[in-house]
């Protein structure tokens, strides 16, 4: 039976749920510039005692921008990727970013929902014995931790605690909208982030950027877009109280971190730093922090760490 | 049991800022629309507040409105779907556009990027006396079924994060339109349509779908990469955005990843010294940071097969 797309799979139920072992799809920015979220990624899974398994021959799963030049390559450059998954008996894959999470989801959706592109898919795959058979689901580490960990199991793991440290949440679309493709939470109103937030001892802000674009996408094609975006959506956290803002999407982070000192000028210093999911759960529970690479941010968050007990300045 | 309107009031004639007013509805339940309520308070309560209104079922597109944070259409908001935990409802104009009136805004920017489009039939051969029918077969219509259900309502262009900091942008129904008549078998003007969009910044859509929250299914998005692949086909390539697709695909088929360090300087072009010191400041604090991407990549295993997809594809490079 192939996966349905509708409910992601409930807690417990995968096969990979029961075995705690997981396909794992980096994605090419946690392989490049984001090494830092690829690393407490694996540190976080090894304290959660969950195993993933890199699907190292995989490819990138588009990135939206793919379907800009074609309809249909990205739809079989995932099915090639699903392929692999089925093949090393992990149909739970796993991603750590929202985009890569969106658009591979939404193949999938494709895939299933339309024969066509399915016999489409198999017939490429099989110039190179390889098949897809239907069974992926694909799901951000967001959702396992709340679906197969559970925040309450969560919160009784956490040993370093946030200390009401006040963090804003920051979806990035691509693992909300749209919901006909993602559909694991309200696209207008989600809550997964601020209650993972208060699990781990933290305070949850609420702003209206929340689940707003950080503008990544368009960074290079006109001056100012995205820096402007991103000015706008960390001045209403910053203005709601935030003091560190938490993204489950590396492109979000990397335009967040990149262009708060672009966006000066328009929005006034915000300087919020800007953790990836893993970092701050591996954090709470109780990972080295100098092993996080929360040095390598552009804003690094020692003060805001220092100001809370959570860790000495100079690790991060 | 009761509930609160709470109201943008601005008149552009007298009021230098806005107020709110807070407006207690008794007499009509939670299952009205949002529309009824403001009807209702219009009518029994105060009737200065402005807002515009027709059909009441979501076919005229005008009374689409900012309702608790977030835009759609009045008429088709059911009051207890958005009440908030005090029963209260926030209204406000559509953002992205300039208030007029309490509820009422200036929808000229919106119209001027439609009529822009020359959004009408240019068939081939002009046929004067209107003899002969221009026959489409329904396989040719049926792409243009979802759009044809555009109510022109704007909700689309009020939730859109691109044209909420840079109104040079077309926005979602402009582009949706335009590929309206790109997609037409019937219409002769498929390149003048996709160089007109493309100057008016189809590439700054920044796929958020924000716009799939249309009252009128039409979700925007997939017409919009869908003009982008049109602008592609008819050559229309010498731009940052068609630059930066292209050459992601290009990426992807020599090493199976997006490689950031080679797509920054296709997008921008090698040789764009200007170009390149625009986006210079970026990489520098990544440098600083210890986290600037790799020159080189080493291809993912089985690049091969990534290659066969691309090249039974057809799928375009730079």
């Amino acid at each position: 039976m192939p996966a349905t797309l509708e409910k992601p799979v409930i807690k417990g139920k995968s096969k990979s749920a029961q075995m705690r072992k997981y396909g794992f799809f980096p994605g090419c920015v946690a392989k490049e510039s984001c090494k830092e979220l690829f690393n407490s990624t694996m540190l976080l899974a090894d304290r959660l005692g969950i195993e993933l398994v890199e699907l190292t021959a995989a490819s990138c799963c588009g990135a939206s921008v793919l379907n800009d030049t074609n309809r249909d390559v990205a739809r079989v450059l995932n099915a090639r990727t699903y392929a692999q998954a089925e093949a090393l008996g992990l149909d739970d894959v796993i991603t750590i970013c929202s985009t890569c999470t969106g658009h591979m989801r939404a193949a999938n959706k494709e895939l299933l929902e339309n024969e066509s592109h399915m016999g489409q898919a198999n017939a490429i795959l099989g110039k190179f014995g390889a098949k897809y058979e239907g069974n992926v689901i694909v799901r951000h580490l967001l959702w396992l931790l709340i679906d197969d960990i559970g925040l309450d199991e969560l919160s009784k793991m956490v040993v370093n605690p946030l200390n009401g440290l006040k963090v804003a949440a920051f979806y990035g679309c691509h693992i909300i909208r749209p919901e006909s493709v993602n559909g694991w939470e309200s696209a207008r109103n989600p809550h997964s982030l601020e209650d993972l937030i208060v699990a781990l001892g933290g305070e949850a802000i609420d702003y209206a950027g929340r689940t707003r674009c950080c503008g990544f996408h368009v960074q290079l094609e006109k001056d100012g877009i995205a820096p402007n975006m991103v000015g706008q959506n960390m001045r209403m956290a910053k203005d709601a109280g935030a003091e560190a803002v938490i993204t489950p999407c590396p492109l979000c982070h990397l335009a967040l971190d990149g262009y708060q000192a672009d966006s000066v000028a328009r929005w006034g210093r915000t300087d919020l730093p800007i953790f990836h999911l893993p970092q701050l759960v591996a954090l709470a529970l109780g990972v080295d922090p100098s092993t996080l690479g929360m040095n390598k941010h552009i804003i690094t968050p020692g003060l805001v760490l220092q100001q809370h007990d959570l860790a000495p300045a100079h690790v991060a | 049991m009761a509930y609160t309107l709470d109201i943008f009031r601005f008149d552009q004639g007298t009021d230098e800022v806005p107020h709110r007013d807070r407006v207690e509805i008794t007499e009509l339940p939670e299952t009205a629309t949002v529309l009824d309520a403001l009807e209702h308070a219009k009518a029994e309560i105060d009737g200065s507040i402005t807002f515009r209104r027709s059909c009441r079922s979501a076919i005229c597109g005008s009374c689409s409105m900012n309702i608790n944070g977030t835009t759609g259409l009045a008429c088709k908001t059911p009051v207890r779907t958005v009440l908030r935990s005090d029963r209260s409802i926030a209204i406000d104009p559509m953002p992205n556009f300039q208030p007029m009136r309490d509820l009422v805004v200036h929808m000229d920017p919106f119209w001027d990027k439609y009529t822009r489009l020359k959004p009408y039939l240019q068939p081939k051969d002009k046929d004067e006396d209107h003899a002969t029918e221009r026959r489409v077969s329904p396989e040719d219509m049926k792409k243009l079924v979802a759009v044809a259900n555009c109510v022109m309502c704007a909700t689309c262009y009020a939730l859109c994060p691109v044209v909420s900091v840079d109104p040079a942008f077309a926005g979602p129904a402009a582009i949706a339109y335009a590929f309206r008549f790109i997609e037409d078998v019937r219409d002769s003007k498929r390149k003048e349509r996709a160089a007109q969009i493309s100057d008016d910044y189809l590439w700054l859509c920044a796929h958020c779908y924000a716009c799939s929250y249309c009252p009128k299914h039409v979700d925007p998005h997939d017409d919009i990469i869908a003009v982008k692949r049109a602008t592609i086909e008819e050559g229309i390539t010498d731009a940052a955005g068609p630059r930066h697709a292209l050459v992601v695909a290009k990426t992807i088929k020599a090493t199976g990843m997006l490689h950031e360090t080679e797509v920054i300087q296709g997008t921008v072009g090698r040789f764009n010294i200007k170009g390149l010191i625009k986006v210079a400041p970026l990489g520098i604090r990544l440098a600083l940071a210890g986290k600037l991407p790799p020159m080189f990549l080493k291809p993912v295993p089985k690049v091969d097969e990534i290659r066969t997809i691309f090249e039974t594809l057809e799928a375009p490079t730079l």
